[in-house]
């Protein structure tokens, strides 16, 4: 039986199967007909009747039932149904039991709330997450006013906020994933910043920049990064180990050309606050390599290491890789193969 | 976090995908999702045998609201008997329309999952109770 106490988990498995199966439309469809339309009906039944205070019923139920730390805010007459999630169970159901099948967990949640409240003459004005259990949304009908409200509540001004990376929209768009982009997905970042080298050298802890580099992306790991020897880094692989963050601040704030932070937010990895350290969030990673197939995520399994990352991004990115004389290459296959059945 | 209004999703999720996609692909996903989401868990019960799948759906049952269920294992076979399956309770009890192949999702996932731990899944009844039995794949269902 397919019971309601995993459910988050193999509703996450199966984002991942209709997306590898049928592509991202088809998710898209699935959140909007299945979900929005179908699963979660009594949310549009509520607000058709009631508008945002039947939303705000229906929503304070499911934080009762799903037992949700956080608060809504109804303030009708500044036309505001507020949410700030302190913790998701949904998504803390992922992280606590090492769950990462799909690219974006969190996307379902504006993949159905979009369509629904599109129906009813709603919207999601503002909405951020930042993968980590946290986000928070303002939902409003598109016919009134909207001012800005302040709500005592705001998620922002928690803690847990700076960890994570962030998904921004206004007015149910998407907005651009990191400053200086107009992309919006990470996957296309990742494939832009690396487009003009054929090539990869990934240097790890102490390993050194080979002399006919030139014209290759190099990425380094953080710990490399942090010793603050070398000019010419395209990006910087940060590990999983928020004490070398310091150092990595340091260096990154003194060099005017800047490198592309990457991380691979795995989910029981320690999280790193790039925001103490006046860094930007760094760029996921696992999008990219979970939609080409260079990495399938099983609870559970060890850790890949630097090199084995960087194997998978290269191979992800369709570029060749370079790597210290003294890193076996037929070491990193096991780590880097996905090994998912087939559909 | 058992919230019985998952139910709702799992339900959305077979009407949709057969809609959409035909039977067979329902059944693929069923299959695919026991085979892959619950490999672990048909892991465990290819190790521990007839006792360790009753232990589990025991286990797995005491957190689904409103069920009511027992499962016994003797003789390498698990016998079990799903007086009040908790889905269809609460999607009949908030008035959802439930497909009618609802049930088929336990013959193929559990399905999938007993084949991967060397058993034979077999259910008879539905909507709402059934006795659903894992014999092993060594032993045809009418000797047990």
């Amino acid at each position: 039986m397919l019971g309601c106490q995993d459910f988050c988990g193999y509703y996450e498995w199966t984002f991942h199967y209709l997306r590898r199966r049928f592509g991202e439309a088809a998710l898209a469809e699935y959140w909007s007909d299945a979900i929005a339309a179908d699963s979660q009906r009594h949310y549009l039944d509520a607000a058709r009747t009631e508008g945002l205070r039947g939303l705000y019923k229906t929503w304070a139920q499911t934080g009762v039932d799903e037992v949700c730390d956080w608060t809504v805010t109804l303030d009708e007459p500044s036309n505001l149904l507020r949410l700030d999630m302190r913790e998701c169970p949904s998504k803390g159901y992922l992280l606590s039991n090492d769950l990462n099948a799909d690219e974006d967990y969190c996307d379902h949640c504006m993949g159905w709330i979009g369509p629904a409240l599109h129906q009813i003459g709603a919207e999601v004005a503002a909405h951020e997450h930042n993968h980590c259990g946290q986000c928070w949304w303002e939902i409003r009908n598109v016919a009134a006013e909207q001012p800005p409200i302040e709500v005592a509540s705001d998620i922002r001004r928690d803690p847990r906020w700076s960890i994570g990376y962030l998904d921004r929209y206004s007015h149910q768009e998407k907005l651009p994933i990191v400053a200086d982009s107009d992309r919006i997905d990470s996957v296309d970042v990742l494939r832009d910043w690396f487009a003009s080298s054929t090539r990869i050298v990934a240097l790890g802890a102490n390993a050194q920049l080979p002399a006919s580099s030139r014209a290759d992306a190099v990425i380094v790991s953080g710990g490399r990064y942090a010793l603050g020897d070398l000019e010419q880094v395209s990006s910087v692989l940060v590990e999983h180990i928020p004490e070398l963050l310091p150092a990595i601040a340091r260096v990154y704030r003194a060099r005017k050309v800047r490198p592309l932070l990457v991380h691979p937010y795995l989910p029981q990895q320690p999280r790193l606050d790039f925001v103490e350290h006046q860094l930007p969030r760094a760029t996921p990673i696992l999008p990219l390599l979970i939609r080409s197939g260079a990495y399938c995520h099983h609870a559970g399994q060890a850790t890949p290491g630097f090199y084995a990352l960087a194997a998978m991004l290269a191979a992800a990115l369709q570029k060749s890789l370079v790597l210290p004389d003294d890193v076996d290459a037929t070491t990193l296959v096991h780590n880097s193969q996905a090994s998912q059945t087939p559909v | 976090m058992s919230a019985p209004d998952f139910y709702f999703a799992v339900n959305a999720t077979a009407r949709h995908i057969h809609d959409r996609y035909g039977k067979d692909v329902l059944i693929e996903y069923w299959r695919s999702l026991g085979r892959e989401y619950y490999a672990a868990r048909a892991k465990r019960w290819q190790l521990g045998g007839a006792q360790a799948i009753a232990d589990d759906w025991t286990e797995y049952f005491l957190h689904e609201p409103n069920a009511d269920v027992t499962a016994i294992a003797a003789d390498r076979i698990v016998h079990m008997d799903i007086s009040v399956c908790p889905a269809i309770k609460h999607l009949r009890d908030c008035g959802r329309e439930i497909v009618p192949y609802f049930c088929e999702h336990c013959d193929h996932t559990c399905g999938a999952m007993a084949e991967r731990a060397g058993f034979t899944f077999v259910r008879s009844g539905g909507m709402g109770s059934c006795r659903q039995s894992f014999y092993p794949t060594s032993l045809k269902p009418d000797e047990g």
